[in-house]
Parts: C-alpha cells; structure tokens; sequence
C-alpha cells in the first residue's frame, strides 16, 4: 500500500509532506504513462453484491458490525451468556438431536423448524406458527432455530444478529466442529482431524470500505484475455521476460498479489515484492499494450549485481535471483516472527521450495547418512552432455505412469528424473568418511524428493560450460501435461528398498499429481538466443509469449517445443 | 396426528437415534451441490432481495419464495437415491 486514496475526505486534514508526496506521485505516474490503478483492483470476487448481515444503508459509511434489535436488552440480564451457551452446546450444535426431546411441545412433530424459546423451557415449531402463538401469550419474544442457531425477535419478526450472540454461536460451533473432527476419522483415508471447518470468505470491515471506494468490477468469463499482458523488450532482456510470464501465471503467486497479502515494511522504494504486486496490477489491469518493466529491470540489477548489464543472460539464473530477492524482502515481512531464519513462511517458500533427500549409504557397514536440503527447483542433466547418461529402456515404470510419448524412442522427463534419483556409485577416488566405519569408504549417493513444493520448476541442462566446450545441447525431450512424482519420492525408495519392487498406484492418492502451466524455450545458440514461454490459460488454453507478442498456441504446440524449464503445479492442495 | 404423521415420526425417530439421518443429510447435501442446486437457489435468493429491496427483505420473505422453488427443483434422480437409502435402511433396521 501506499498512501492514502485519492478521494479520501481526510485529505485537507492531512500533514503537508503527505500532500507533497501524492503531488510528487502524480507526476511520476504521468511521466510513466501508467494507468489509473490508484488502489488495487480486487477482482472476481464479487459477483453481484455483497451479502451483509445486520442493516445496510446505501451510501453511508455505516458500521458493518451486527446492530440486533432493541428487544434483546430484555434477554441480556443475569447469567444469560451461560444460558446462551448452554442451549447452543446441547441442543444446536449437536449431532445427536436428542429425538424423544426436541419435539413441538404443542403437536409432537420435530421437524417444521423447530424454535426454542429463550425465555422458557419450550420447544415449538415455526411452520406451523405454534412457538409464534407461545410468544404472544407468554410475551416471550426472543426464539432460537434449533437447526441453524439463528434468533428470531417476534416484536421485529425477522431474524436479528446480535453482536455479543453471534460470537457466542460462532464460539461454540467451533468448539463443537473441533469435538466432532476428532471422531471422524473412519471416513477419510488419511486419519486428517479436522482442526477448523471451511467457512467462506467474509469481507473484513477494511475490505468493504476499499470494495465501496473502487466500484469498477471485472467478470472473468472463460474466454477473456484478462492476465495476458506483453512485455517491452529493453535491450536483450527476454530473459527476463519470460520468467516474469511464468510468474504471472503461476495461481498462488497471483492469488497472493492480486488479494494485496504483501505489507511492506521497507523504507526504501527498492522493495521487489512491492514491484510484484505493481506487476501483477498490470498484467490483471485489462490493458492489452504491451507493459514496459524498466522498474522492474532496474529493481534486479540492484539487487542481483551479477545479471546487470545489456548482454543476454540465462533465464533459469535469473528465475533463482528474482525468487532469492523476493524471498529476502518478504522475510523482512515475517523476519521479526520467524524463530528460525531457515524456517521462512514467505509466499515464496511457501510456493516453490521443496526438500531434497540425500542418502549416502557405506558400502562396507551399509550405514545411511540423510541430509534434507532445500531447493527451488530441480536441474536435470541431458544425454549427449559430458557427464554420462544412460538411457533407461522405453516403457519401464514412471514413463507409463506419465504417459510420455516413446514412439521415437526420445528422451522423457521421467527418464531424467529416474537418472536423478537414482543410486549413484561414488568411486574410490571420492570416498566419504563413514561415522560407523570410523574410516573413509566407498559409498553410494541417492537423492529423492522428500518433501515436494506447490510449484516444480524442472530446469533441463541445455547449456554446457566445461573447460573445454561452451555449446548448447538441442536435444529434444518428451515432457507430459500431467505429471506424477510419486515414483521419485523418498518414501517410495523406502518401500522399494523393502523388496516391494513393483510399486503399486494409489489411484486415491492424489498428493503427488501435477499439472503442466509454464514451459520457458530457448531458440538459437549460445551467444545469440531468445527466450520464449508458452503459459496456460483458463485450464485447457495456452499462449505463447514472445515479448510484445501474445498469441494462441495449441497444447501439441507446447508438447513438442524444446523444453528449457518445466513449471508444474500441484494438482491438490492441502490445509496443514 | 394422522396414521402418516405417526408413522412419519416413527420413521424420523429411528433415523435420527441411529445416525443414519445426519448421514442421509450430509448424502443430500453433497448429491445437491454436485448438480448444481445450491447454486440455482442462491441464484433465485438474490433475485429475491433484489426484488424486495435489502433493507426490507426478511427471512420469512426468502422462505416462502424458495421454498416450493427449491422442491420442485430437486432432480428426480437424487429423490431416487434417497428414497432406496431410507428403505434399505428400514428393511435392515425395522
């Protein structure tokens, strides 16, 4: 955020310098032929309008909190917060609706919505006017509806929301759901407890008044354009470019900046995330000319030093500083909570870093040392590169699972995951001191995925920088649209390791499942190439991005490109 | 009360002491929102608060005009389903 709206009626009030600043902003935004985007848009969510509890007054700026009715007062004498509860524990938010007792005390029935006085000990149902006729005589006006715990004021008649009552409904709902989820667990496959049930999404009181401030709203149909932006070529930085496409439209990212979660607390103006968020605003803008991201640009060539300059850099570099920088500036964010400086919950972990197991077992005393590091994405090596690579025969597990093409005997993605989670034989000359063995020994090395990221990011080694060779290897690999890795899993290793060879598929287990979103291409050589990226659109649609240009491409467009960094996105997500 | 509301509220009574009334419920509600149902009512709810205007609008008002919307919208199949659960669970049960 920054600032305060432009319309803001506090603005004669407002200290000087503030003043000074939004003039000096103003001028700025012209001088950049920016658009409009005084606040953030928030888009999608609503849908028509907003369903609000208590009273609304058009226009106003009322107080959103529920304001009940004056006939309450009369309820809220002595122990009625007690009481309250009591009704809600043991006859709302029940399971076992007690069938002998919560019947109409006038006909017998239990259903007809059945209402309970708040005044007295009585049940009666609503449809049939019954608790209305007890009201009247016994001049009780207050019912709760034992279905749905609401409060119905026979004075009012309608359905009143008290702020005090309300929290006490919501309280003991909670705390009923929390008893209830630890019982439900024959149900599930996986023993989950279910800490806190979905609720939907509710505007907060600051949300309402920024959705009342910026009236305009975008409907998402599925064939619109809308997140489809081009960007200005500056000089050799498609590189650039193309990893911000990628960017763009990878979900949660997108999610994360447009519902404006960052709250910066940089003093300079050198934030990257903030840049993100600005970013995010124009591509989600509705604007169809092409974005220039000279800030942007400039912002990583002050914080990532070694990309400076106008030569062409490598895409995959730039993808790991831009997510290192990012990281840094959102862990000021959280920096003051995190106990552990290698445990950040930044939206940039949370997204794409993933746990590489390594395993080294001794070939002498068969003792596993286990380290766990963290990576952002994985680089797989390609035949035809110096370092050896075996092919793998057509067909063997992983390719069917994936489904990838070996018609021309091609390479696949899965072929180069296999390589790289395989047991690999370190030589006598590479021998790792074995704490069992108290001596160095020879050893294996094997590295499996142990915990994976939303976002898989597969880098396929393309160029070579040995001693001798500077070249870059055109070999075309197989890659799939839906991708699963469970084959490549720690966990996996473990059961075969425990002669369980052919590892079944659990077609319930989704956890492992990914779907293809964002393919990075290289066209040309090493010292002359461009950087191209096809990025999926509304599920099943794909367009290619080449700097200013967006155009249609079909999926058998994007499958059988060259394939220089793969993004893939967890198919389901889980609440931990 | 009628022979049919007693038997009705025996059948009830039995459904609800053994559980199987939650569960025909939670059945209900996921076979309603899978065919799109709940959407169509929340549809024809705001249609209703539009019409009346959000300040007057009251519950009661929402009620009586869904509700033989929402009957007459359930599809035959979930009816189906439903009615074979409750007669298995009868003829296990009885």
């Amino acid at each position: 955020g920054c600032g305060l709206p432009d319309n803001c009626t506090n603005r004669d009030a407002a200290p000087a310098s503030w003043r000074r600043d939004l003039i000096a902003k103003k001028k700025e935004r012209k001088l950049a032929h920016a658009n409009h985007a005084q606040r953030p848009l928030l888009i999608g969510i609503c849908t028509g309008f907003i369903a609000q509890r208590g009273r609304y007054k058009p226009g106003a700026v009322t107080d959103m909190s529920p304001a009940g009715c004056p006939h309450v007062n009369g309820f809220k004498v002595d122990n009625w917060k007690q009481n309250l509860r009591v009704i809600y524990q043991c006859f709302v938010w029940t399971r076992k609706r007690k069938a002998k007792s919560c019947i109409c005390h006038m006909c017998g029935a239990h259903l007809n919505r059945l209402h309970s006085c708040l005044s007295c000990v009585f049940f009666a149902c609503f449809a049939k006017k019954h608790i209305h006729e007890h009201a009247k005589s016994k001049r009780h006006n207050l019912a709760i509806d034992l279905l749905y715990g609401g409060i119905y004021c026979f004075m009012c008649q309608d359905y009143i929301y008290d702020k005090d009552m309300e929290q006490i409904a919501k309280e003991e709902q909670r705390k009923a759901w929390k008893m209830q989820g630890m019982t439900r667990t024959h149900t599930q496959r996986h023993t989950h407890h279910v800490k806190a049930k979905y609720s939907t999404w509710e505007p907060t009181k600051r949300e309402l008044e920024l959705l009342r401030h910026n009236p305009k709203r975008r409907r998402i149909t599925s064939n619109c354009t809308i997140g489809l932006r081009g960007l200005i070529n500056l000089g050799n930085t498609c590189f650039m470019n193309c990893i911000v496409q990628a960017l763009t439209h990878t979900p949660l990212l997108r999610d994360f900046f447009l519902s404006d979660r960052h709250k910066c607390e940089m003093q300079s103006n050198s934030c990257l995330v903030c840049e993100m968020s600005q970013l995010f605003q124009e591509f989600y803008s509705g604007h169809r000319s092409p974005h220039i991201p000279f800030r942007l640009l400039h912002l990583v060539w002050t914080h990532a030093r070694h990309l400076a300059g106008y030569e062409q850099q490598d895409a995959h570099e730039f993808l790991i500083a831009a997510l290192d920088v990012l990281h840094r500036h959102c862990k000021d964010d959280n920096g003051k909570k995190a106990n552990n400086p290698n445990h950040c919950n930044c939206i940039i972990d949370q997204i794409f870093t993933g746990g590489l197991q390594s395993d080294v077992t001794c070939q002498v005393c068969h003792g596993v040392s286990t380290t766990i590091d963290p990576f952002w994405d994985i680089s797989l090596d390609l035949p035809g590169s110096s370092t050896p690579f075996w092919p793998l025969s057509p067909g063997g597990d992983g390719s069917a699972l994936n489904g990838e093409s070996h018609a021309t005997g091609a390479t696949t993605l899965t072929d180069c995951l296999r390589r790289f989670t395989r047991p690999e034989h370190l030589g006598s000359s590479a021998k790792i001191k074995c704490s069992g063995c108290h001596s160095y020994q020879e050893s294996t090395k094997q590295l499996t995925m142990k915990k994976l990221p939303i976002v898989a990011c597969f880098h396929v080694k393309r160029f070579e920088h040995s001693a001798k060779l500077r070249r870059k290897i055109t070999t075309y690999v197989s890659f799939p649209l839906e991708l699963d890795m469970t084959p490549f899993m720690a966990s996996s290793k473990e059961s075969r390791m425990n002669g369980q060879y052919q590892q079944a598929v659990d077609p319930f287990n989704n956890d492992n499942k990914y779907s293809l979103f964002a393919v990075v291409n290289h066209q040309g050589t090493l010292e002359s190439g461009h950087y191209t990226t096809f990025i999926r659109q509304h599920k099943d649609q794909w367009f290619k991005c080449d700097d200013a240009i967006i155009t249609k491409a079909s999926i058998q467009d994007v499958l059988d490109s060259e394939g220089y960094l793969l993004f893939y996105h967890k198919q389901f997500l889980e609440y931990e | 009360m009628s022979n049919e509301g007693r038997m009705r509220a025996t059948v009830n009574q039995k459904l609800t002491e053994m559980g199987e009334r939650e569960r025909l419920k939670e059945l209900l509600r996921a076979k309603l929102t899978e065919c799109g149902w709940k959407d169509q009512m929340k549809a024809h709810c705001k249609e209703v608060i539009k019409d009346k205007g959000l300040e007057h609008v009251t519950v009661e008002d929402l009620v009586a005009e869904i509700t033989p919307i929402g009957r007459a919208l359930v599809p035959d199949s979930v009816k189906k389903e439903l009615f074979h659960r409750i007669k298995a669970f009868l003829a296990q049960h009885a």
